[in-house]
C-alpha cells in the first residue's frame, strides 16, 4: 500500500511540471496560435528560477521571476506571431532554440548546484492523516494546489462560463467573424499567447524549484514537448489537460519505482516510456473511437494568421 | 493619404532574398551586441571565425565535414515540407539511421565494399522505420506529424544512448560510453571530407529532380499546395503524403549511417550533434528549393564550425543554437515582411 502512496504522490509532483505548461498551451491554442516555443521557455523558466533563488533564497520570488521573464518571452513571440504574422511553427521553434541555448549558456555556472531553496511540501492538518491517501494527496508543495485545482478551474470558468471566454473561443475558432462582432482579435491573441508563455515558464521554474530540484542541461528533456501533444489529447480543455499531465505524472513515476526496485529494464529504456506513451495517447483514441475526432477538434483557426483584409 | 502598405499573397523573389539577407545580418548584428555585452569582443571574434572557417583549407575542411550531414538533415525536412508535412522528427531517423548501419557493421561480417552499400541500405530502412508510425498515424487517422515525429527524437536518442553505454558498449574497455571502432570507413574524398559530401549532393540533385521534372513530382508539388484539388483531381493524395515521408526518413537515416561511417565511426550518444534540428533551419532557409537546400546547409555549416572555433575562444557552444534561434527568428519576420510593399494609393472610385 505504501508503495501505491509514494506512486501517487510521486505521479502528482512530476505531472504538475507538464499540466502547468499544457494549460498554458491551452490559452495560446484556443485563441488560435500555437506556440512550439514551449520547451525553450521552460528552459528560460528553470535557469531563472534557480539563478533567483542562488541569489535570495525565495521560491516564491523564483517561480515569480520565471513568470514574468516568460510573459516578456511570450510577447516577443506573439508580436511576432500575431502583428507580424510570421509563421507560428517557425516562431515557436526559434524560441525553443532560443530558450534552450540561452538557458544552457546562463546555466553553465549553476550546473549539477543543487536548489538552495525549494517548494518544501506542506502536510495540511488533518487531511494529510487520512489512512492510505492522505499522506499522497495532501502533503505536497503549494503549488501542486494551485496547479490542479485553482488554475484548471479559473481557466475553465473564463473560458466556458464567462462572455469574455467565449470571446476568446470564437477568436481561435473563426477570427473573421469575432472580428466583424467587434472583438478586438489581436489584442486578444497577443494577451493569452503572453500569459500562456508566462505559464510555460513558470513550468519550468517548478522543475527546478519544487521537482528535480537542481540545474542541469537538459534537464526539461522534451516535458514542454509532452506538454504541446497533451494539449491536443486533451482536447484544448484546462480540466482535462490537467488529468492528462497526470496520467504522464503516472508513467514518469512508474520509471522512478522501476529503477528504484531494480526492474530488469535499462533505465534509458524505462525514460522513454514518456515519450512512448504520449505518441501512443495521441494516436489511438482517435483511431479507437471516430466520434472523438469531431468532440475534441482543434481550434478551426489554429496556427492561422488573421488578415483583416485579406478574406 | 498618399501611400499605402498593402499585402501581396506572393513575395517577390527578390524581395525575399533582400528580406532573407536583411535578417541574417540583423541577427549576427544582435548576437555581436550580446557577446560583447558579455565581455566578448565580437569584431575579434568573427576576424578568427572567417579566418578559421572559410578562410583556410583545413577550415574548409572543416566545414565540409559539418555540410554533409546537413544538406541530407535539410532535404529530408525540406522534401517532406513539399507536401505540407513538418518532419521534426529528422533527428530522430538519423539516430536510427546511424544505429541500423552500426548494428550492420558490427554484426555482419564481409568485405568494406559489399558492407558499405549494405550499411548505406540499413541506415535509410533505419531512419524509414523511425517515421513510419507517425507517417501512417497523419494519413490514416490525421494525427499532428509533427508532434509525433519530435517525440521519437528523445526515444532515439535514448535508444543510442543505451546500446552505446550497455549491449553494444566497446569490448576493449578502452573508450567509455561508445561503441567499438567501425569496421568499415566510408573513403576519404578531399582532405578530411569523406565521399559522404559528393553522395549527399547527387542525392540532392536526384529529389531535386524527380520532384521538378515527373509526374510524380509535379502532383506532390500540387498536394503539398492545396490537398483538396488535389484529392479533387483524382491524385492519391495519401499514398503520395506516405511515400514522401517515408523518403524524408530514409534520407535522414543515410545522414545518419554517414556520420558514424565516414566521420565519427563509433556509435554514441550525442552523434547527432542537432543536426537533425539544424536540418529544419536548412529547409526553411531553401525555400522548398534544392538548390537552397545546398546554399542552406552551406550557410548553417559555417554557424556550426563558427561555434567550434567560439567554443575555444571561451563561448559556450550553447550559445550557437541561441544564434541558430535568432536567425531562423528573423528569417520567419523577415519572410512575412516579404510579403508587403509601398504602393501609391489609388483615389477611390465613387
Amino acid at each position: 500500500m505504501d508503495l501505491i502512496a509514494g506512486l501517487i504522490q510521486t505521479s502528482i509532483l512530476a505531472g504538475g511540471v507538464l499540466a502547468l505548461a499544457a494549460l498554458g498551451e491551452v490559452l495560446a491554442e484556443r485563441v488560435g496560435v500555437v506556440n512550439l516555443g514551449v520547451e525553450g521557455l521552460m528552459a528560460v523558466g528553470a535557469i531563472t528560477g534557480i539563478a533567483t533563488v542562488v541569489a535570495v533564497p525565495s521560491p516564491l520570488l523564483g517561480f515569480f521571476l520565471a513568470l514574468l521573464v516568460g510573459l516578456l518571452a511570450g510577447m516577443v513571440f506573439a508580436v511576432a506571431t500575431v502583428y507580424v504574422r510570421a509563421n507560428q511553427v517557425l516562431c515557436g521553434l526559434a524560441l525553443t532554440l532560443m530558450g534552450t541555448g540561452l538557458a544552457a549558456t546562463i546555466g553553465k555556472a549553476y550546473s549539477g548546484m543543487p536548489a538552495p531553496a525549494t517548494f518544501a511540501p506542506i502536510p495540511i492538518p488533518l487531511l494529510s492523516d487520512i489512512p492510505l491517501l492522505g499522506r499522497a494527496l495532501f502533503t505536497q508543495n503549494i503549488l501542486v494546489y494551485l496547479i490542479y485545482i485553482i488554475l484548471p478551474l479559473a481557466l475553465h470558468y473564463l473560458m466556458f462560463r464567462t462572455r469574455h471566454g467565449l470571446d476568446m473561443r470564437a477568436v481561435g475558432e473563426n477570427p473573421a467573424a469575432a472580428d466583424a462582432a467587434g472583438i478586438p482579435v489581436q489584442q486578444i491573441r497577443f494577451w493569452y499567447v503572453s500569459a500562456g508563455a508566462a505559464l510555460a515558464a513558470g513550468a519550468g521554474a517548478y522543475l527546478t524549484l519544487a521537482f528535480v530540484p537542481s540545474w542541469s542541461e537538459g534537464v526539461v528533456a522534451g516535458r514542454g514537448w509532452i506538454a504541446v501533444a497533451l494539449v491536443i489529447f486533451a482536447g484544448y480543455r484546462p480540466i482535462n489537460a490537467v488529468l492528462a499531465a497526470l496520467l504522464f505524472g503516472l508513467i514518469t513515476s512508474l520509471g522512478f519505482v522501476g529503477q528504484a526496485r531494480n526492474w530488469p529494464i535499462a533505465a534509458p529504456v524505462l525514460s522513454m516510456l514518456p515519450y512512448l506513451g504520449t505518441i501512443a495517447l495521441i494516436i489511438v483514441p482517435v483511431l479507437a473511437w471516430q466520434k472523438v475526432r469531431r468532440m475534441m477538434a482543434a481550434p478551426a483557426a489554429l496556427g492561422e494568421p488573421y488578415f483583416r483584409d485579406v478574406r | 493619404m498618399p501611400f499605402r502598405i498593402q499585402r501581396v499573397p506572393s513575395a517577390q523573389p527578390a524581395v525575399a532574398l533582400a528580406a532573407r539577407a536583411v535578417a541574417i545580418i540583423l541577427a549576427l548584428v544582435v548576437a555581436g551586441l550580446v557577446l560583447a555585452a558579455s565581455g566578448a569582443n565580437p569584431i575579434r571574434l568573427a576576424g578568427q571565425v572567417v579566418g578559421s572557417t572559410v578562410g583556410s583549407t583545413y577550415g574548409l575542411e572543416d566545414v565540409g565535414l559539418l555540410v554533409t550531414p546537413l544538406i541530407l538533415t535539410g532535404l529530408a525536412v525540406s522534401v517532406a515540407l513539399r507536401i505540407g508535412a513538418w518532419n521534426i522528427g529528422a533527428e530522430g531517423q538519423f539516430y536510427a539511421g546511424a544505429f541500423a548501419a552500426t548494428g550492420v557493421a558490427l554484426f555482419v561480417p564481409g568485405p568494406t565494399i559489399v558492407m558499405l552499400p549494405l550499411m548505406f541500405i540499413a541506415g535509410a530502412l533505419g531512419g524509414l522505420i523511425w517515421i513510419l508510425i507517425p507517417t501512417l498515424a497523419r494519413a490514416y487517422a490525421d494525427v499532428s506529424e509533427l508532434i509525433t515525429t519530435l517525440l521519437l527524437n528523445f526515444v532515439a536518442t535514448l535508444l543510442v544512448y543505451w546500446v552505446a553505454t550497455g549491449p553494444w558498449l566497446d569490448p576493449s574497455g578502452r573508450a567509455l560510453a561508445t561503441t567499438a571502432k567501425l569496421p568499415h570507413e566510408v573513403p576519404e574524398f578531399w582532405g578530411i571530407v569523406h565521399w559522404g559530401f559528393p553522395v549527399a549532393i547527387l542525392l540532392t540533385v536526384v529529389v531535386a529532380a524527380a520532384l521538378n521534372y515527373t509526374r510524380w513530382g509535379y502532383e506532390v508539388r500540387i498536394a503539398g499546395s492545396n490537398p483538396s484539388a488535389a484529392k479533387y483531381a483524382g491524385m492519391p493524395f495519401r499514398r503520395h503524403l506516405i511515400m514522401v515521408m517515408l523518403l524524408s526518413g530514409a534520407i535522414a537515416g543515410i545522414a545518419g549511417m554517414l556520420e558514424v561511417a565516414g566521420t565519427v565511426h563509433r556509435l554514441q550518444g550525442g552523434i547527432s550533434n542537432n543536426f537533425g534540428y539544424l536540418g529544419i533551419m536548412v529547409a526553411v532557409l531553401a525555400r522548398g528549393s534544392a538548390l537552397g537546400v545546398l546554399a542552406g546547409a552551406a550557410l548553417m555549416g559555417v554557424i556550426l564550425n563558427s561555434g567550434i572555433i567560439l567554443q575555444t575562444q571561451g563561448v559556450n557552444v550553447s550559445t550557437v543554437l541561441a544564434i541558430t534561434g535568432l536567425i531562423l527568428l528573423f528569417t520567419a519576420i523577415g519572410d512575412e515582411a516579404a510579403h508587403y510593399r509601398i504602393t501609391r494609393a489609388e483615389p477611390a472610385n465613387g
